[in-house]
């Protein structure tokens, strides 16, 4: 079926399977192989897109449901060679082992420091909830948040729990 | 890759009811997508046709009605719950459970009546519209009617919703607003996971006390008419006999068993106070 999507601020005009998720028509169809697939089934978070502002799995969103919605991916973040301000607070804070989970993470942070700008670390934590980090043991992404929202001199411990 | 099938998405209601009269037993509605799409890749569900309900007028949002409460029409997520003005300020208990189900992104996709729909014993909205005695507003091209959720869900993953019929709103009634309430969810770790077991309850404004059990049953099951709702032995008396947990991967039927009764007092004992 055709449907017409905004990706990364970009209108793209497709013919999709009916079938299809909107993970893989972003990976292959479009090309854009940021977004990765962990679990496939919605637990894991490594394929976490903004869809319309709102962090979804996009293992779990079908293409065919995106027609005239507008889509936010990791390629979105750096501009013009630069880093964005969350790519460059988790350099620097050393939240990046592996990497597998980082464009669902940097996702999730996208969304969360928009809808609230200094978030608590328990509100950190809720709206990462959903994605799941097998290296760093969350620590150093905790604090990689507080950083990029103006909170790198916070007393609050970003502990695990 | 998922297997084959059509994607409809449907712009009415007629539209909508005619797809189901024509292919109800071939069909799936699809609300979020975070139970059906995780069926359809793990090989449970084979549907031929996919229906969308997101897109159907009138299907989406959350409406207040002084006379009849509030409407969680098919297309509402858990978190137009959580962000619903009235529910914070009234339906404590439809919060509390909305706010344990599984992590923000499924919260931002999966739908209330979803939740309900797949009937899941674990389901974590269920106990709260037991509590709240919510009936859901069942729809198809022969008419529509209403079930109190007390006599929906008719076992593990059944429900008395037709193949031709969906689950169009649910409805709370503006009776159960300004009910106190809780939620308490046993899971493993203090984040995105299905619960062990749940126990909510409601203290309406009469002094009538409600619960609503998961994942203690092969439904999510209520317990209402007691003889002395604040009493916590009275309570945990006629909660345990209402429930039937097994053991299986997640726990012991003996685990359920203490943590439903460790539950119950502390419920009790916080709606007391």
């Amino acid at each position: 079926m055709k449907i017409k999507v905004t990706i990364n601020g970009a209108v793209y005009q497709r013919d999709v399977a009916e079938n299809i998720t909107l993970l893989h028509f972003l990976r292959e169809d479009v090309g854009l192989a940021g977004t990765k697939e962990g679990c496939g089934g919605g637990e894991c978070g490594a394929c976490t897109v903004l869809l319309d502002g709102r962090p979804v799995n996009s293992c779990l969103v079908l293409a065919a449901e995106t027609d005239g919605k507008s889509v936010s991916t990791i390629e979105g973040e750096a501009k013009d060679g630069r880093l964005s301000p969350i790519q460059e607070a988790f350099a620097r804070r050393h939240a990046v082992q592996c990497g597998y989970c980082t464009p669902g993470m940097v996702m999730s942070v996208r969304a969360l420091i928009e809808r609230n700008p200094r978030p608590t670390v328990a509100e950190i934590k809720e709206g990462l909830e959903g994605n799941f980090c097998r290296c760093t043991g969350y620590v150093q992404i905790i604090e990689a948040v507080l950083d990029v929202s103006g909170q790198a001199d916070s007393k609050q411990e970003p502990t695990h729990a | 890759m998922l297997q084959n099938f059509h994607y409809a998405a449907p712009r009415t209601r007629a539209e909508l009811h005619a797809i189901l009269a024509d292919q109800g037993p071939d069909a799936c509605l699809l609300g979020g997508g975070t139970d059906l799409l995780a069926n359809i890749r793990g090989g449970l569900a084979h549907p031929r046709i996919v229906v969308d309900v997101k897109k159907v007028e009138g299907f989406s949002g959350i409406v207040w009605s002084e006379q009849d409460g509030l409407l969680i029409r098919a297309g509402a997520t858990i978190n137009d719950v959580l962000q619903d003005a009235r529910v914070q300020s009234d339906f404590v208990l439809l919060a509390a459970c909305a706010h344990d189900l599984a992590s923000y992104q499924i919260r931002n996709r999966a739908t209330v009546v979803g939740n309900v729909v797949n009937a899941s014993p674990c389901s974590d909205m269920a106990p709260a519209l037991l509590c709240l005695q919510a009936r859901a507003v069942i729809s198809s091209r022969r008419g529509e009617r209403e079930v109190p959720f007390k006599e929906f869900f008719k076992g593990v993953k059944k429900t008395v919703v037709r193949p031709d019929e969906v689950l169009e709103r649910i409805v709370v009634p503006a009776a159960s607003a300004g009910a106190r309430g809780n939620y308490y969810k046993l899971k493993r770790i203090n984040g995105h996971d299905l619960g062990i077991v749940g126990v909510a309850i409601c203290l309406a404004g009469n002094g009538e006390a409600r619960l609503g059990v998961s994942s203690c049953a092969p439904t999510p099951i209520l317990v209402e008419n007691l003889s002395d709702p604040l009493s916590a032995e009275a309570v945990v008396g006629a909660v345990m006999k209402a429930i039937s947990p097994i053991s299986d991967v997640r726990a012991t039927k003996e685990y359920r068993e203490h943590m439903v009764q460790m539950f119950v007092r502390r419920l009790v004992d916080e709606v007391k106070s």
